[in-house]
């Protein structure tokens, strides 16, 4: 495993013709491996630019992306990502999805099917193997989503707003699922949300970020173990902090 | 639930829908044969046979085959109109497919064919019936002229359905480790896939129209079209009706198999 990540002096900067729009300004962070790093800021402050760099998606403007040794210039295998609006194959059945970075990685049939069953199992999804994506609920999707991540056993695993589509009651059964699903891996994860309910109820470090360009405004240490009782005063005070302080970056423009 | 004349239509019942499409296309059809009778009637001419007529021709035509070519088989006429066709698709589909995969793929290579192909594409795909069957030969350049006709539909839909693809798809990909070749071949042909078949409906149309256009040029293919014309310059008017007969159940067949498929395509897609 290597799932330290390293941010040194990241900036984005969109270039058009007649406009520069910097994105993320010297930007720097360390995550341990192992981690669960929530970000959290006001809308469009660069979040998501944020974590397509890391996934190497984005080309950086100037600074470097590396977990040890080996910098994230280009997407890989190491780096799974889920995405907001699940980005899952209309054309290919839930298993098919599952499978897609086996398949790409050259696996045997016969590997594949004994890998995805397991984690079709795990996502409690074993129902739902053959069926076509268009007929499984938003949560579902997701799940689908996040098994087609974890099965290439990516040491870390970028998450983008992925409960941001889903309706209340299916976004806290799915962060609970994702509790228990933390317990079995050791993988490390930065996970966007607009949700600081979401951040406190999961992350170990908050990272809260300014209006863009994106500077760290706040790291916050979230210590206690998981599952957290949304209801206790600290849960409460910690959230509610958080959320002054973004409202007054929103305020502040 | 809709009240039609005392009847309790509901649509969400499936045999109320086929019940309601029966006889929305009988209706349709009647209401058809009905106009024309008295188009034919009104206008009182040898040249527009009444559809009794053209019926009656229709059947003999199919029992007794070309009366004025010794009784050859209009199945013959078919099978060469099928044929050229078919062919005209092939050619037209293995070259506009995977050329429209990569111009929509790769800009600089759309940018640089754009002015090219639409230079060529406004020419009416008729208009090569006469250069390409004078200056090949009979057989080949019917064939060209479906293909031609083909050709720009298909590519154009195909080009579209590329440039369409959701690009979370292609990231997604890319962070599951695909290489670029994996990313066209797994993601952005599957992907391209029902606006393909779209394109192909609109050739199937459109190689249609081109082939009959160019049999007129190509007498001794000895295709329908040709049929239709040596019919009309003897005057004999009920057979040509009954030509246009068998080359709108052509038209029907090939287009009904490209619905289904489409169908069959974009239904596992969800993208009904």
């Amino acid at each position: 495993m290597s799932g330290e990540i390293s941010i040194k002096g990241l900036s984005k900067v969109y270039r058009t013709d007649d406009s520069e729009t910097v994105a993320i300004k010297d930007f720097n962070l360390e995550i341990k491996e192992g981690e669960l790093i929530a970000i959290v800021g006001p809308s469009g402050c660069g979040k998501t630019t944020l974590l397509r760099c890391i996934a190497g998606l984005e080309e950086v403007t100037a600074g470097v992306i590396s977990s040890g040794s080996k910098v994230f210039s280009e997407p890989g295998p190491d780096r799974g990502m889920v995405f907001q609006d699940f980005a899952l194959f209309p054309w290919r059945t839930v298993r098919k999805n599952i499978e897609f970075g086996l398949e790409i990685a050259g696996m045997p049939k016969e590997q594949r099917k004994e890998k995805s069953d397991k984690y079709l199992a795990l996502m409690g999804l074993t129902a739902f193997a053959d069926a076509q994506v268009h007929e499984l609920s938003g949560g579902m999707k997701q799940r689908v989503s996040i098994a087609r991540a974890l099965i290439t056993h990516p040491d870390i695993i970028l998450m983008d707003e992925p409960f941001g589509a889903l309706d209340a009651q299916t976004r806290n059964i799915m962060q609970m699922e994702l509790v228990k699903l933390l317990d079995k891996t050791d993988q490390t994860i930065v996970f966007i949300t607009h949700s600081v309910d979401e951040a406190v109820f999961l992350a170990d470090r908050i990272v809260v970020l300014t209006k863009r360009p994106a500077e760290i405004k706040e790291i916050v240490e979230v210590p206690w173990p998981r599952p957290r009782d949304r209801a206790s005063p600290e849960f409460t005070a910690l959230r509610k902090r958080i959320l002054t302080e973004l409202e007054n970056e929103n305020t502040l423009v | 639930m809709t009240d039609y004349f005392g009847f309790n239509y509901d649509k969400n019942n499936k045999h109320h829908r086929m019940i309601r499409q029966a006889l929305l296309i009988v209706v349709s059809l009647y209401g058809f044969v009905l106009l024309w009778w008295i188009v034919s009637l009104l206008a009182n001419s040898v040249a527009i046979p009444t559809p009794l007529e053209t019926w009656d021709e229709f059947v003999r035509l199919l029992r007794d085959g070309d009366v004025t070519n010794y009784g050859a088989s209009v199945w013959g006429y078919v099978g060469s109109s099928m044929t050229t066709f078919l062919e005209g698709f092939a050619v037209a589909f293995v070259i506009a497919v995977p050329l429209g995969l990569l111009l929509g793929y790769s800009k600089d290579l759309r940018d640089l064919t754009a002015p090219a192909i639409e230079v060529l594409r406004p020419i009416a795909p008729i208009a090569w019936a006469p250069i390409l069957i004078l200056s090949i030969d009979y057989v080949v350049g019917p064939v060209l002229v479906v293909a031609i006709g083909i050709f720009f539909p298909l590519l154009t839909n195909t080009i579209f359905g590329v440039q369409k693809i959701d690009r979370n798809l292609t990231d997604a990909a890319k962070t599951l480790g695909a290489k670029p070749y994996q990313i066209f071949y797994k993601v952005m042909v599957p992907s391209a896939l029902p606006y393909v078949m779209n394109g192909v409906k609109v050739g199937l149309g459109v190689g249609w129209m081109c082939i009959i256009a160019a049999e007129l040029y190509a007498p001794s293919l000895g295709g329908i079209g040709n049929f239709l014309s040596e019919q009309a310059f003897m005057g004999y008017w009920p057979s040509v009706y009954a030509a246009l007969i068998l080359i709108a159940a052509m038209g029907l067949i090939t287009t009904g198999l490209a619905e289904y498929v489409h169908k069959i395509i974009t239904r596992r897609m969800g993208m009904e």
